[in-house]
Parts: structure tokens; C-alpha cells; sequence
């Protein structure tokens, strides 16, 4: 893989953040709303805290092994064959996840930016741009996700201090909303709305040095964690708990609300620029560790030929849905549940594996 | 390898400057307005829809060819939602309409109290293009009537007027900030009440003992200009219009309602000293309002409001020394106090009589007693808690400035 010399711990963790924290401006609160209704916001550390022990072992092992990636890791500790398996389940599970998300990406910016155009249209497009930004190669993506980075969370800070008048703290009660079993239970489900988190791995030996990796990617993910929750917890006192299930989009319904003064007003598309250039960074990068873990699953070494036909199958699997409820509700829903038990069990697979066959003692 | 990058990029261009959702400023009518009002033939489900149409080139600089038309076109369509609405009106609007830019929803006092406005704004709320910024009017004659008699002079444009109209009034506290954002999230939250714009273009009978706030719409004594008058505020109760609040309620529930900003109060209190005389003053609220809710389960639960509050004295037409005497000053504490704590009581118990529920918003800080929704619905705010509460008001004057004048000038010595 090229660009091993460049890429440093700051571009790990733009990409970390990038593609995990602008989960605030898709459908997955609305999907957590669905069942924490006001207390939604406290489904993000619990999910968050649920997985963090898996990710950790899972550094811990890298750490050990020091020179492989996730899916070099899996197969030197299980084994040829079972490796292979739990690897093409990984590339299942990444491609799928990929192919129901941009679905979501694309229903929402054809509903809130371009009603008139068709879906398939978006979805080509959008794509489209994904495919080109991901041929340029992990260090050109890397480097992408910094300079942008700022711009991108600048606005975002915007937003927020744009939208600090409009919120009523008081609407976080009744603390635990529906219930907190509901909540407990839920939050731990949906732990695989963190999952990027370990399929970043892949990327592990592909910086300067592996130090960087875990410096950035713990940094990255203690940023995500904060800005989720804070995102969450605005979402949370801006709608109150009956409005707030019935939102598809918020992140989209406070950029639509909010007004620099009286004269900067309807300045939604300002913050849609910024929002899809993050959004776009985290498909690319979503294409891209797709075909990479594919790539070392078959020992395909030039594995950049497969991002068009992955792209392609994205795009005609994710027309699949009838509808963007429907793939909401439905799919990613129960999908999110599914993977769920897989993340949270590799790691410690992996390592008890690991451990019954000695590897720790060489 | 670069031929095929080449046609490909020159084959994306077409595509994304294509066609779809490409459309000119000038093809665009924008809707500043929209008036709903019931269908004439009382049939369920259909109304009267206002479309309040700005015309982009008046009052603008390059104002060369079209400067004589008018700044504004208003036209009324029926149909079952606006969004519909909007292609019907098309056969006699040129251009298509958008309603990205509207201000204000008015709905005919008519509509509102029949309960169907629920209706009518929630299906609007599934498409973008009604934003949640736009403003609740509520007004006494039918919407389309409202609009077409609303003829501003000095903000002949339309989008302006509503803005600095909207902006000032709801400043000075004589009508409530009633967006649709804060109407959904009170009336789907169900414990509290709702309050909107209330406006008019008619003239009632005026009422001629009223001071400054005392009105609401339609009963201000004016003369001249523009006859649309912006004053009080409809209740809703559960999406429902229940009854029209004067300026002077208005301004109460802001002061009680921390959700809300309001900066500018000038009203007058009766002067303690010389009877009949009024003293004019400036009601400032830095502070936020502190309720505290002591909720009690199977008894009424304590609510004890403070408010902070300082006055600056711009007037006392008596010509009373209340600057340098103390005594005097005392009275005039204790005068003020009393007037406004009695009007607030006053307020305070309709909502608790009539109404049975708060238009304050007062039922967010009873939720911390509970720990789930469940046990906060059951609870029931509406129906149990705050009827029965004990509600205990205290307006705390901490300051009373007299602006820069030391003292008035001595009539008698005057006359002399």
C-alpha cells in the first residue's frame, strides 16, 4: 500500500472523526430516538462504552503483533482457513453497512437539496465522486481529511453556538425518558454505530510509524464520543421528547431553523457544503477500506481495480430499498443489531485464541 | 487512458449542470405569506389558501423597467394543504412557487378555533419548504381579508415589513415569538399552552379606558397609516384556539416564560400619591425568572415563581419628588409591586381556572421529579398538577433608576 511514508497520528485522526462523528448529520439519532425518545443522547456513551473494551483488546493485540492489520491479525491467529472466513464475514459486513448507509446519505440529500432529480441520479453521482476520491490512495484521502477537518468542525461549532439560544436544557428530564432498561439495552445494541472504529484497524500498519495509529485513533475516538453526545444532547433539548421521534433529519431541520441575524437568513445551504464534504470523505474512505479488506482476504495486492465494481454494486443494491423509511427503519435498524455481537466479540476471540495457543509467551 | 478521463469529465459536466432541480431566480414566485382559512362550503378538508406573492423587483436599486408594479400580489386558491395549493395557484401565478421564503402563516381566527389548523400545518411540515422559523398569526377576520387590507407604507416590501414588524413587536413584549418550531414542540408535548400572534386589520370598538398594553388587536385608538395592528395573543390549547390574551397578558406570560426573549417593556403604573395620575416606566429583565416546582404526589404541588426586575422611571407627569425623597420612593416600590403581582395573580388563576393549563411553559421544570416519560405523563400536568398547584408569585424590584434628570421642575413655582 502506498503513502506508508506519509501519513501521520493528525491524519488518522481527522479520518477517525470524520467518519464516525458525522453520523450527527444522518438518520442514526432519529434512529436511536425511536427508542430513548428524550434520553437518546446517553444510547451514544452507553453504545460507545459497550464497544470500547472489544476496541481496546484489539489494539492491545495490534500492539503486540506489531507489523499486521486487522485482517493479516485474524488470519495469523486463526488460522488460514477460519481467518479467511471471518474475514470475508468482516467484508460482508462492511460492504453491507456501506451500501445501506450512502442509500441513506443519498435519500436524504435528493429530499432536502434536490427533490426534482431522481435517486438513482444522486446515487450515481454521489458514487461517483466517491470512487474517483478513493482511487487516489489511502495517503491522498488521509491528507484530504485534515485540510478539511477544520472547515468542517468550524461550521459545526457554527451551528452549535448559532443554536445554544434556541435550546431549553430543562427538556433532558424525565432523565432516563422511556425507561432505563429501555435505554441500557438499546445503547448496547446499536454499539455498532462505533464499529468503524475497528474496521479503521485495517489502516493499522499503513502509517509512519504504528505509535501514531494508536495515538490518533484514541484521540480521534475520544473527540467523536464528546461531539456525538453534545450533538445528540442538542438534538435532544431543541426537539422535545414527542417531536423529537418524529425528525428524520435534525441535523438538517436546525440548519433550516437557524438565521445569522435578519439579513443571513435561509442559510441551510451554507451548512450542507461542509456536511457533504464530510460526508463524502467518510464514503471514500468506506469504499476504500471495503475493497482493502477484500484486497487482503484474497490476497489481491493491487486491490484499487475493485473500487468501481464495489461502487457499482453499492449503488445497485442500495436502489434495492423502496424507500428511505423503509431502509431506515427497517434494514439498518435490525442490521445495526445484527453486526452488533460480531464487533464486540472478535476482539476477544482474537485474543483468548491467541492466548490458548501460546502466542503470548514466543 | 487520458482521452476516456477527459470525455468522462466533459460527460460530468453535462450531467451535473443538467436539468433536474436547476432553476433561474426570476422563475421563482416568492411566497412571503400564506393565509389559511375554511373552505366557504364548510366541506371537511378543504380550505381557503392565501398566497401572499413579493414582487423581488421593487425597492430594490436596479429598479429600471418593472418600478411601477405593485410590491406585492396576493391571491387565494382552495385546496386540501398549501403545498397542493401552490400548483393550483399556478394557473394564474406565472412563475413557480416557492415557499422557502415565508415569514408568516396566518390562519382566520375561524379556522383556528374549529381545531383543524393542526391539521392543515402538519402535513405542510413533511415537505422542506415550510421552515420551522416561520410565525403563527392568528387573525380575527379571515386570512385572505388580512392580507389584502395589509398594506404597509413605509415597508412597502413585503418580506421586510413582516420581519421588522414581527422582529419589534414581539421585542416590546406585546406579542408572543410563536414559531412553528415552538408550536409543535408545546402542542405535541401536551401539558402546555400555545400562544400566537394575534393581529387584525379590522377596527372593533376601541376601548377607551385602555393604557399602553391593554388592547388587543383591532381595539387600538389610531389614526392614520396602515391599519394592520399586531396585539395579544390566541391560546391554543392541543392545537385548538381557546381564547385571545391582551398585550398585557402577553407581556406577563414572557416574563414567566424563560424560552423567550423579550428586552423592551415600557408601560405605565398608576401613580400612588397624586390618584389619576400614571407614572411611565422601563420593566427590565436581566435575569431569568426562577420557578420552583416543590411537586408533591396526591397534593397540590408548590410553585413559587420569583422574578427579578428592575425599573427606570421615564415619566411622572404628577411632578411627585420621587427621586429624592425616600418615603416616597417607598410608596412607589410597594405601588408598582402590587399593581403588577395583582395583574400576574390575576393571570395566573385563569390559566388555572379556565384554561387549565399553563401558556408559560412552566411544565419543563416539573419533569425532574420524574424519571421516565411514563411516570411524567401519568403524572399529568394539564389535568393534575398544575390546576391544583399553589402558585406563589414574587416580583422582586432591585432597582429603580430615574434616568438623568435629578428632579422635576416645581409646577407650582412654574406658575407662580
Amino acid at each position: 500500500m502506498q503513502g506508508k511514508e506519509r501519513l501521520t497520528a493528525k491524519e488518522l485522526f481527522a479520518i477517525t472523526v470524520l467518519m464516525i462523528a458525522v453520523k450527527i448529520g444522518d438518520t442514526t439519532p432519529s434512529l436511536l430516538a425511536q427508542h430513548g425518545k428524550n434520553a437518546f443522547w446517553l444510547m451514544a456513551p452507553i453504545a460507545f462504552f459497550t464497544i470500547l473494551p472489544s476496541y481496546l483488546l484489539l489494539m492491545h493485540l495490534l500492539k503486540k503483533y506489531k507489523d499486521k492489520n486487522l485482517v493479516e491479525l485474524i488470519e495469523h491467529i486463526l488460522g488460514k482457513r477460519a481467518g479467511k472466513l471471518v474475514g470475508l464475514a468482516l467484508f460482508l459486513i462492511t460492504f453491507f453497512s456501506m451500501t445501506i448507509d450512502t442509500r441513506n446519505y443519498v435519500e436524504e440529500i435528493k429530499l432536502l437539496y434536490f427533490p426534482e432529480a431522481t435517486t438513482s441520479l444522486v446515487f450515481i453521482i454521489f458514487m461517483g465522486v466517491c470512487f474517483f476520491g478513493a482511487k487516489k490512495g489511502f495517503e491522498t484521502i488521509g491528507s484530504t481529511a485534515w485540510v478539511l477537518f477544520p472547515y468542517i468542525k468550524i461550521t459545526f461549532i457554527l451551528l452549535v453556538i448559532l443554536i445554544l439560544e434556541e435550546v431549553v436544557w430543562q427538556r433532558v428530564f424525565p432523565i432516563w425518558g422511556t425507561g432505563l432498561g429501555q435505554i441500557v439495552m438499546e445503547g448496547m445494541k446499536k454499539s455498532s454505530i462505533f464499529s468503524q472504529l475497528i474496521i479503521l484497524t485495517m489502516a493499522y500498519t499503513s502509517l509512519r510509524k504504528t505509535s501514531m495509529f494508536h495515538k490518533g485513533a484514541l484521540f480521534g475516538a475520544l473527540i467523536v464520543i464528546v461531539e456525538i453526545t453534545f450533538f445528540f444532547l442538542l438534538y435532544c433539548t431543541m426537539f422535545d421528547y414527542n417531536s423529537i421521534e418524529k425528525v428524520a433529519f435534525p441535523f438538517h431541520e436546525i440548519t433550516q431553523y437557524v438565521n445569522i441575524g435578519s439579513f443571513f437568513t435561509n442559510i441551510e445551504t451554507f451548512f450542507m457544503i461542509f456536511w457533504l464534504l464530510a460526508a463524502f470523505i467518510r464514503f471514500i474512505l468506506y469504499l476504500y477500506f471495503t475493497a482493502w479488506i477484500f484486497g487482503a482476504v484474497f490476497n489481491i495486492k493491487e486491490f484499487e481495480p475493485l473500487l468501481l465494481p464495489f461502487g457499482y454494486f453499492v449503488v445497485i443494491l442500495g436502489l434495492m430499498p423502496k424507500n428511505a423509511i423503509q431502509n431506515e427503519l427497517l434494514f439498518r435498524e435490525n442490521y445495526l443489531d445484527m453486526i452488533t455481537p460480531f464487533f464486540l466479540i472478535l476482539p476477544f476471540l482474537l485474543w483468548t485464541t491467541a492466548k490458548l495457543r501460546g502466542e503470548f509467551k514466543k | 487512458m487520458r482521452p476516456v478521463f477527459f470525455f468522462l469529465a466533459v460527460g460530468l459536466l453535462f450531467l451535473l449542470s443538467g436539468c433536474y432541480d436547476r432553476i433561474e431566480l426570476e422563475e421563482q414566485s416568492y411566497v412571503i405569506g400564506i393565509g389559511i382559512d375554511k373552505a366557504d362550503n364548510d366541506e371537511k378538508g378543504l380550505f381557503k389558501i392565501t398566497f401572499q406573492i413579493a414582487n423581488p423587483e421593487v425597492g430594490s436599486s436596479i429598479s429600471s423597467g418593472g418600478s411601477d408594479e405593485d410590491p406585492q400580489q396576493t391571491i387565494t386558491v382552495e385546496g386540501s394543504d398549501f403545498i397542493t395549493a401552490t400548483n393550483t395557484a399556478n394557473s394564474i401565478v406565472t412563475k413557480e412557487i416557492v415557499l422557502d421564503h415565508t415569514k408568516v402563516l396566518v390562519i382566520s381566527e375561524e379556522l383556528a378555533r374549529s381545531g383543524d389548523f393542526l391539521r392543515v400545518v402538519q402535513s405542510a411540515s413533511r415537505t422542506t419548504q415550510l421552515r420551522r422559523g416561520v410565525q403563527i398569526v392568528v387573525s380575527r377576520e379571515d386570512a385572505s381579508d388580512f392580507l389584502n387590507n395589509n398594506k404597509p407604507t413605509l415597508e412597502t416590501r413585503p418580506h421586510k415589513y413582516y420581519q421588522f414588524m414581527l422582529n419589534r413587536a414581539t421585542e416590546t413584549g406585546i406579542i408572543p415569538d410563536a414559531d412553528v418550531h415552538r408550536f409543535f414542540q408545546i402542542t405535541e408535548g401536551d401539558a402546555d399552552l400555545f400562544l400566537a400572534i394575534y393581529a387584525t386589520t379590522e377596527k372593533i370598538e376601541e376601548k377607551s379606558q385602555g393604557y399602553e398594553d391593554q388592547y388587543i388587536a383591532g381595539q387600538i385608538p389610531q389614526i392614520g397609516s396602515n391599519a394592520t395592528q399586531f396585539m395579544g395573543s390566541a391560546v391554543f390549547k392541543e392545537g385548538k384556539m381557546i381564547d385571545v390574551l391582551t398585550g398585557q397578558e402577553t407581556r406577563l406570560c414572557l416574563i414567566f416564560d424563560n424560552t423567550i426573549d423579550m428586552d423592551d417593556l415600557l408601560a405605565t403604573y398608576p401613580d400612588p400619591i397624586k390618584k389619576g395620575y400614571r407614572i411611565a416606566a422601563s420593566f427590565i429583565k436581566k435575569e431569568k425568572t426562577k420557578v420552583d416546582i416543590d411537586y408533591k404526589k396526591n397534593q397540590p404541588s408548590k410553585i413559587t415563581v420569583t422574578v427579578p426586575f428592575s425599573l427606570e422611571i421615564l415619566a411622572i407627569p404628577s411632578l411627585v419628588d420621587y427621586a429624592e425623597n425616600s418615603e416616597n420612593q417607598k410608596i412607589l416600590r410597594k405601588t408598582i409591586t402590587d399593581d403588577i403581582n395583582k395583574r400576574a395573580e390575576q393571570l395566573v388563576k385563569k390559566a388555572q381556572q379556565e384554561y387549565r393549563s399553563d401558556p408559560f411553559y412552566w411544565s419543563i421544570y416539573v419533569r425532574k421529579y420524574f424519571r421516565t416519560i411514563k411516570e411524567y405523563e401519568k403524572a399529568d400536568w394539564n389535568h393534575d398538577i398544575f390546576p391544583n398547584a399553589d402558585v406563589k408569585l414574587d416580583f422582586q424590584l432591585t432597582q429603580i433608576e430615574f434616568g438623568k434628570m435629578l428632579n422635576d421642575s416645581d409646577l407650582d413655582a412654574v406658575r407662580d
